[in-house]
């Protein structure tokens, strides 16, 4: 009989949330979020192939899919990297005022102890962080990716036909906003 | 798109030719047609203005000039304005008579511009009428209208539906981080200022 041994857990309940809010995973929610806003922005370039570059649908429906789909897991890829390069830059950035804001919050409040306090600024900093960080990600690389798609469209891949302009547009931005969102500065 | 002169003057020359080939002491009218697609463009569903003019070069005036043009036939092209069969009663001797049709394909694709025909009397004691040929425009090509908007077309309103599709993709994250940035930056502001005063 193999006696069963019972581990002491290596970090408590705070210092795991701490150690995951510090990784590059995301939570699903964070996840659902990300391939939700990557595909609404990696379909939003078949409006202009379909009204002003005037592709035809019905043949181009397959490249529509399969782009689509390629893009969005490229650009949820570059939100994801952008995020967990941000966080840290902000997480330092909002540290001053966030112990503030708690202070102030918890100023007339006897009960709740130093340490206490500490520990909510830390976790109300990783939320700030994590909040502005998501924000601004999602913000900078579809930007990003919108302005690349409409200059390789209109201009540098305009002789191109419509249905391999789509592709390479769309394809081409998508991969470069995720080769600049593994840089580390 | 085709060279329109040079047609045109190939066939004056031509006409020219036939023309003075014919009895040249007899005194006569002489008829010269040119026939001119003056759009640079052809767009389905747009109108093209063609002009038709005759010349007589003769030393008396043609007369009972009938221009006839059935090179635009009913299932391609519609009248806009103006008529492919015309009658001029006298062309007097060194006076020229323009005359202009608007059409409108209805199809698109390549359409060969043939000459039209003049039909008139050389002589007021003429019996056998005198035909003239006009010059050829030749080939064109007539662009679809879909293909003529996705050249030409500024496309403002689709462009304008697009910027409406990217605020949720681009201003609204903007937004979020921006009113999180100043929040933050505004309690900094206030510590530092009331560090300054103090």
């Amino acid at each position: 009989m193999v006696k069963k041994e019972k581990f002491e857990p290596l970090f408590t309940k705070e210092e795991e949330q701490l150690l995951s809010d510090f990784s590059r995973n995301v939570s699903t929610k964070s996840s659902a979020l990300f391939y939700g806003s990557a595909f609404m922005v990696s379909a939003l370039p078949i409006w202009l192939y379909w009204r002003i570059h005037m592709i035809e649908m019905l043949p181009a429906l397959v490249w529509f899919i399969l782009v689509t789909l390629g893009s969005t897991y490229l650009i949820s890829f570059a939100y994801k990297n952008t995020k967990f390069i941000l966080k840290h830059k902000i997480a330092i950035k909002r540290e001053e005022a966030v112990t503030r804001e708690i202070t102030r919050k918890y100023a007339d409040d006897k009960k709740i102890s130093k340490k206490e306090k500490d520990e909510k600024a830390l976790f109300q900093k990783n939320d700030v962080a994590d909040y502005e960080a998501t924000a601004f990600s999602i913000f900078y690389n579809n930007a990003l990716f919108l302005v690349i798609v409409v200059l390789l469209s209109f201009y540098l891949l305009k002789g191109f036909s419509t249905t391999a302009n789509y592709i390479f547009s769309v394809g081409i931005a998508s991969g470069l906003i995720a080769l600049f969102s593994t840089g580390t500065q | 798109m085709y060279s329109l002169k040079s047609f045109v003057i190939v066939a004056l020359i031509c006409t020219s030719l036939t023309v003075s080939s014919q009895n040249a002491d007899s005194q006569q009218a002489r008829l010269l047609v040119s026939k001119q697609v003056l759009n640079k463009l052809l767009v389905q569903d747009s109108d093209i203005l063609v002009k038709y003019t005759i010349y007589n070069v003769g030393s008396v005036p043609a007369t009972n000039v009938v221009l006839q043009d059935s090179g635009f036939p009913d299932e391609a092209f519609a009248t806009v304005k103006g008529n492919l069969n015309i009658r001029f009663n006298r062309i007097p001797s060194g006076a020229n008579v323009t005359h202009a049709v608007v059409i409108k394909p209805l199809t698109y694709g390549r359409f060969n511009f043939t000459a039209a025909v003049v039909q008139y009397k050389s002589s007021e004691g003429a019996e056998e009428p005198q035909f003239a040929i006009s010059s050829e425009p030749g080939e064109g090509y007539i662009i679809s209208y879909a293909e003529y908007d996705k050249k030409f077309s500024p496309h403002l309103l689709d462009w304008f539906v697009f910027a409406i599709m990217t605020l949720p993709a681009v201003v609204g994250p903007f937004m979020l981080w921006w009113v999180s940035k100043s929040k933050y930056e505004l309690i900094l502001k206030q510590k530092r200022e009331k560090l300054s005063k103090d």
